[in-house]
Formats: structure tokens, sequence, C-alpha cells
């Protein structure tokens, strides 16, 4: 009898199950949802606060971690597959400083260097490295291993990928066994956030050098955690590095990433207790996520959001009145609530946000106002309005419903708008040949600072080459002011620069930030300690689990 | 025999050939290109430019497909950019459970199959023939990736008999994690094997010799088993054989459902990265698979049916 309920109530749990994934399945076409409140989604922010997690750390377990996007390689300077690659580097290896593992604040902390000093102009660097420092071979991490790895960050026929972040710099020497100088061409303001991320990451010189790319099969580091087995295209699991700095971490005994691109198997891992942590939570599925009492749902502030490229080579969007028109005619909180269940923020910037931006009180968002955007479009050269196109990258959670919403409202001023659905490749390499009107160039468009020197610059500065990333857009003075604001030293100083350019940006609006989005995780209750970073990166050496065996 | 052997491996090479240069261009002219995808939007245009011609992408299509036969009939497939290592490395690794998935699909899909085709032709039009063939039209109709999500859902989530996902080695570990893949995957041919099955049985116990063995006092189900089966079950083989692209086509969705790192989802990520040398390679395999599968069924049929081997003459 009580086994005949016991099957009456599965079958019941399959039924709920099957509507639940027919859900899932057609969330392409299908609303966001009713979207949260925004008194509870403060809530998602920070790592998890169940009862499970209210003692001390416990050491011990093996975490099982389902991530979108699949490792497919361990070398830090040739990234192939963005976050994928990335995310690994962040847990084998480890850079001189690092930005606050907690994501609370959005300063450079020491990871490798204890302490560090700089001299009056701003030209030298003198970094002193902890005691007994050990890569997860157990060799001793040498001054020389650290000045040889700056310099193949410094070297852009080396560091050929992120060469941006390698601006100004000059050449580092290894002065002692523990203390090494770096000399830069001249200052440059982000010079502690360029070097706190992946490509200068400290490899062992010796190793490197003797075993080339073999090297990276079996990786050595300065991470809380070493390679075990790589299985490209299947998983890689990380087991504790002995040797790692901070004493008592990490806490889990391993991590296994499995790489699991589609969502709907990532939720099913999760549900059926085969995984405690998946990345990448598809925005229409959150709200059904937070209604399950054994996922807890955690949200991350990244430099993250939807940019929406506009190409000043076409007639229409070279006027400064069609692109404010565009900028008006968008209702932000609309879009927000309907695909994004409240989760993204309205943004006061063109670009995505940052920690150092202005608040809305001093650089203000653009409101939802159509009667203004209508007199835009009839004060512009294109009074009656104009048919241009707009890409977007097909195949993922969010794309289509955006670009349909934007279509209506954009044709709502006179601005017809034909929609142009593209995979990824295409729309990214239309963006690259400036074959577009309007695009949103990128599936996931983040930037790799949390500072904004790094994008200010691709979009600004008409000599790196990049032609306004790519919009066409050249404004002397603003360029002026980015490339002043890259080499000031004084952060209250730069501050008040951003606020200006941040101004003069949203002014010219070159392009249009439509949202701001966080990163969006989930795990069961008894995994704890789960920090994200400044850039949604998670720091694995701060996670424990509760109870190994709950679930 | 062997000018038979002989024809039909002339014309599997015109058909390879023919699957290299549609790939080649088809991959080409698609817009985008690997360099562009993995570095655009981190490094500059300048750099991006060098590398393309260290690549030779930069060179005139002509002279990249060129390059790329005398290449290829040299035996040289060259290197994953997107996946910085050699293409017959990448492919190697994954070539196993995308072999184990399809043969253990394909072994559900007999096991299946071949029962039921019996007892639909035992009774033809029969309410069981007629349940039998609403029943796997209707898996033959669902789509794979919903059929392989609805698996994963009742026997991973809800009965936890089998991961959702994910893929390990060994007897054991094939067992539990491509049952539920192969089970999705194996439906569907259950179906063409039942039709096929079950249209020759009944053709062939309509025969002189079968009605001979009946009067002769055997069993039905030895009647079926023995006599009949042989017969009955060279179509089936033949129709499985061509089949075979059927399958390979169905590992690419089954394999990112159920994430399983054969060449099936390798080639997603490879035509997604327009990863030119993996495309191009990845096609050519499944080319030489399907062909060789028609050669090797033809040549088990022209073995068994001198009426096949003869016909030539």
């Amino acid at each position: 009898m009580r086994k005949s309920k016991q099957h009456i109530r599965k079958a019941g749990a399959i039924l709920v199950s099957s509507v639940s994934l027919a859900l899932v399945v057609s969330a392409c076409g299908g609303g966001g949802g009713g979207g949260g409140s925004s008194a509870s989604l403060s809530g998602l922010y920070g790592p998890s606060t169940s009862a499970a997690c209210s003692g001390s750390p416990v050491r011990g377990g093996n975490l099982v971690y389902e991530r979108q996007a699949a490792t497919q390689t361990t070398d830090p300077l040739n990234p192939r597959n963005g976050n994928g690659d990335i995310f690994t580097y962040n847990v084998i290896y480890s850079g001189l400083v690092r930005s606050d593992p907690t994501g609370k604040t959005n300063k450079i902390v020491p990871s490798l260097a204890d302490r560090w000093t700089v001299s009056p102009d701003g030209k030298t660097y003198t970094f002193h490295l902890r005691p007994g420092l050990k890569f997860s071979n157990g060799q001793p991490v040498t001054s020389e291993d650290v000045a040889w790895t700056l310099n193949r960050f410094g070297n852009p026929k080396i560091n050929e990928i992120m060469s941006a972040v390698a601006i100004g710099f000059g050449h580092a020497t290894a002065v002692d066994e523990s203390t090494v100088s770096v000399q830069l061409a001249k200052p440059v303001a982000a010079f502690l956030y360029n070097i706190s991320i992946w490509p200068a990451f400290v490899l062992p010189k010796n190793l490197v050098e003797k075993e080339g790319n073999a090297f990276y099969k079996h990786p050595v580091g300065t991470g809380p955690f070493m390679v075990k087995e790589f299985a490209k295209g299947s998983h890689i699991t990380l087991v504790r590095n002995p040797y790692y700095w901070e004493s008592g971490k990490p806490y889990l005994d391993s991590v296994r990433f499995n790489f699991v691109s589609d969502s709907n198997t990532r939720i099913l891992a999760l549900r059926a207790g085969d995984a405690q942590v998946m990345d990448v939570v598809p925005f229409s599925q959150v709200n059904s996520l937070r209604t399950d009492k054994n996922i807890s749902v955690q949200a991350a502030k990244v430099p993250l959001f939807l940019g929406l490229w506009l190409n000043h080579q076409r007639a229409p969007l070279a006027d400064l009145n069609v692109r404010k028109a565009l900028q008006y005619a968008i209702n932000r909180p609309l879009l927000n609530k309907q695909i994004f269940a409240g989760l993204g923020t309205i943004p006061n910037s063109v670009l995505m946000g940052f920690s150092m931006d202005a608040p809305d009180s001093v650089v203000k968002p653009y409101g939802y106002d159509v009667a203004k955007a209508k007199q835009l479009i009839a004060q512009s050269k294109f009074p009656h309005g104009f048919s241009t196109t707009l890409q977007y990258p097909g195949g993922t959670d969010f794309y289509k419903q955006l670009a349909l919403a934007l279509q209506q409202e954009f044709g709502a001023i006179g601005v017809h708008v034909k929609l142009v659905e593209q995979d990824t490749a295409t729309v990214t390499n239309n963006w690259f040949t400036r074959k577009f009107d309007m695009v949103f160039p990128f599936a996931s468009f983040t930037s790799d600072l949390t500072v904004p020197d790094e994008y200010a610059d691709f979009i600004a500065n008409w000599d790196n080459g990049f032609h306004g990333f790519e919009t066409s857009w050249r404004n002397p003075t603003i360029q002026q002011q980015v490339i002043q604001f890259e080499t000031t030293r004084s952060d209250s100083e730069r501050a008040k620069q951003w606020a200006q350019i941040q101004q003069a940006l949203m002014n010219q609006t070159p392009a249009i930030a439509v949202l701001h989005l966080p990163f969006i995780n989930a795990h069961l209750p008894n995994v704890c300690g789960t920090n994200l970073d400044g850039l949604g990166s998670d720091h694995l050496e701060d996670t424990w689990l509760a109870n190994s065996k709950a679930g | 025999m062997l000018s038979y052997l002989i024809r039909r491996l002339a014309l599997a090479v015109v058909v390879l050939f023919g699957l290299l240069v549609a790939t080649f261009f088809m991959i080409h002219l698609v817009p985008g290109d690997p360099v562009r995808i993995v570095l655009a939007g981190r490094a500059n245009p300048a750099q991006i430019a060098r590398v393309r011609h260290e690549l030779a992408l930069d060179r005139p299509m002509w002279d990249q497909f060129t390059l790329y036969i005398s290449r290829t009939l040299q035996g040289h497939f060259g290197t994953s950019f997107t996946l910085d290592a050699p293409v017959g490395e990448i492919i190697g690794q994954r070539v196993g459970p995308s072999a184990a998935l399809i043969g253990y699909g394909m072994l559900l899909s007999l096991l299946l199959g071949v029962p039921l085709a019996i007892v639909a032709a035992l009774r033809p039009n029969g309410w069981l023939d007629n349940a039998i063939r609403v029943g796997t039209a209707l898996t033959f109709a669902m789509p794979s990736f919903w059929l392989g999500l609805m698996l994963a859902l009742i026997f991973g989530l809800e009965l936890r008999w089998f991961p959702v996902a994910g893929y390990s080695g060994g007897i054991g570990g094939i067992l539990r994690t491509l049952t539920l893949p192969a089970l999705a995957l194996g439906l569907a041919l259950t179906t063409v094997v039942v039709r096929t099955l079950r249209s020759s049985l009944l053709e062939v116990l309509q025969s002189e010799y079968i009605e001979a063995a009946r009067s002769r006092g055997l069993s039905e189900l030895r009647v079926v088993g023995k006599h009949a089966l042989r017969n009955s079950f060279m179509n089936t083989l033949t129709i499985l054989s061509v089949n075979i692209g059927f399958l390979i086509g169905g590992t690419v969705v089954l394999e990112q459902v159920f994430q399983i790192p054969g060449v099936g989802s390798l080639l997603v990520e490879a035509v997604e990265k327009r990863d030119y040398q993996l495309v191009q390679a990845l096609a050519l395999l499944a080319g030489a698979a399907v062909v060789l599968a028609s050669l090797a069924a033809d040549i088990v049929q022209a073995l068994l049916d001198p009426r096949v081997r003869l016909a030539g003459r």
C-alpha cells in the first residue's frame, strides 16, 4: 500500500517535472516569468547564508561543478574559450596580487607578493614575495620565475591575446631572492589590476622552458588546486594543492568541473544531486530555481552588459539626435522585468558596470520617454525615420526576445528595424569587419578588469587600431580624457575624471548599454563559502561542504 | 567477386573526394574564421591579422583549397587553432565514446526491434501489430533531444537509476552513462528495424519452404526463429548500414544533451568556432564511416547471396 502511494507520488513528481521541463524547452519562445520583486533580489547577492553554513568551515569533500563553458587549454597566455579557460586558470595559478576574493570591494589585495611599494613617479613597482612559496610540485617559487613570467606578460609577441593589459609595461628584474622590480615605460594607473589577472599568473620558468607546450598537459602552478585529470570536452578534475600558501586552505579535497553547455542538462544534474554547483543559470529559469527549497541561487555583480553596438558609418546612426532618441525609446524597466527576471540594473553608462562608476545622482541614466525620442528624431536629419538592421546571436537564452522588444520600441519612433539572427561566430565576425548597422556583438559581453581602463581605451582611444571598438566613432576630446585617466595615479582624481568621461560618453552615446547584468550561479544549500570575486570567478579555496552527504 | 569489390571501392573514393570538396567550400563560405572568433574583442586588429597570415587564412580561397587537398592527400590533417592541438590527437581522444554510443544504440534497436517485428509479423494487422506500429511511429516522431531529456528526467532525476549526464569508460561506465542516450538513439532506429523486418518476414512466411517446415510439424517459434528470420534479416542489415549516417547525426544532438565527450559534440564546437581543420576532418571521418558501413553490408550480402555477387557478370 505504502509502495503504491509512493508510486503515485513519484508519478505526480514526474508529471510536475515534465511540465517544468516543457517550460524549460519552450523558454526561448515564452516570457521570462513574472519577474522577481526587487526587495528579495538583494538576497541573491553574496555567498550562501543557509543554516547549514552557519558553523565553521569543514575540511574535506569533493565538489562537482557544472560549467557552461569548457576548459580547452591551461595555457594562461593562450585562452581559447573565454571563461571556460579563465575560471580554471584562476584556481590552478595565481599572480603577485589579486582582486578582493570576497567580491565585496574592488580592492587589489596581496597574493604571492605580501607587500609592494611604488616609486613617486609611479613608474617603478617593487614586489616582495611571501616567504616559503612553493609550486604545486613542491619546487620553490623564485623571484626569477616571477620576473620571467612578467616579462612574458609584457611581450606582445608572447602575450598576443591580452597585450592590451600589458600597456606601458617595461621590464621586470629579480632584485634578490624574494624581491622583483618592475619598470614601466609610463605610469599605468591600472597596473595592479592588469597583473591581477591570468596573463600574469606565475609559472615555473624551468619547466615551461624545458617542456614547451607539453607543460600545459600537467601544469604546475601556485593556485589552491592542481590538475589531476583533464579530459578535453568532458571534465577537468582538480585536487588540493598541498603547497598552497593560504594555510588551511583549500577546504575541499577535490573539484571536478564538468563541461555542460546545455543549460537544461546543468539544471537536471543539480536537481538530481549529480552536481552541487552550476554556473550560468538562464534568466528564464531563475524564478523556478528560486522556489526550489533544495537549491540556492546566487548572483554576483560583474562587468557584464547588453551592449548594443552602433555603426557610425551609417548616416542615421552617425546623427547624435538619432542615437539619443534610441536611448530614450528603450523601456528598460519593462525589458528587465519581462526578460531578465528583474535581475538587471539600468545603466548610467554606455559600457559595462564598473564599481568606479559615478552614481545615478551624478550621471543620470536615460529614462523611457517616447515623446522626447520622437522629438529628437524630428530634429535629426531623418525626421521621417529610417530603416536599419539589428544583428544578434541566435541560440542564446534571451537575445531573440530582447531584439523583438527593441524592434517594437524603435518602431514606435519611426526607426524600422529588420532583425537578423545569426550564429555567434557570424555576428562577431560581422562586428569585427564592421558589416553591421546595429549589433549585439557577443553572446556574453564582459570586461576582463573591474576598472574601466581596458574598455574605455577600446572604445575611445582611436590610436589603438580598434576603430572605436568597431563603431567608427571618434572623439578627440574624450580620447584625450581617457588617455589622461589611464595615467593618473590618485584614486580620488581618477574617480573625478571617470565621472566626466562616463558623462561625456553618455552624452555622445557612441554605443548603447541596454542593461547591466549579473552572473547567476546555483548550488545546493550545503555548499558554503561560495565567494565570487568582482569578475565573477569562484574562489574555491574558500568553498566547503557543510555535510558532504546532504543534498 | 573481385571486380565487384573494386567497383564498389572506386565509387567510395569518388564519394569521399566529393565530400572533401563540398565540406571545404561549405565551411569556408560561412562568415567568420577561427582567429577572429577566438581573439576578437581582446587582441587588437593588427595582431589578429598577423595570426590569420600565419595560418594562411588571408590567402585566396582557391590557394587555401589546393593547400588543403594536397595536405589531406598526404595524410596531414593539420592543427586545430581553437583547441591548440593536432587534429588527429583530438579526434583520437573523442572517437571512442561516439563509437560506443552508436554501437550500443544499434544493439538496443535490435534487441527491441527484432522481437517486436516477430510478434507483429505473426499476427499481421492484429491489435498487437497495430499497437507496435503506432508505438514505434511515436518514438520515431519524437525529436531526439526531447526524448533524451525525457529519459534523463524520468530515469535520471526521478528514479535515479542513471546519471542525468556525463560519460565514463569501461563496460560498467558505458552501461551506467550511455544507456539513456543509446536508448534515445536506438528507439528512433527501432522503428526502422521493426518495419523492414516485419515486411520481409511477412513475405518469407508466405513462401513454400516455410509451408514445408510447418507441415513437418516444427513449432512456430522454430519456423520463425530458425528459418524465416535468417532469410528476412538481409534487408534489415542493409537498412541498418544505410542508417549509420542517421546514427552519426543523432550523436551530434544527444552528445550535447547528455554531455558525452564524443565526436558529435566536438563537431558542434568546431562548427561554432569555424575550426576549418577540425570540421573538415570530422566530416571526412563521418563520410568514411558511412561509406565503409555500406561497403561492408554490400560485401556481406554478396557473400551470402550469389544473385548479388553474380549480377555484374
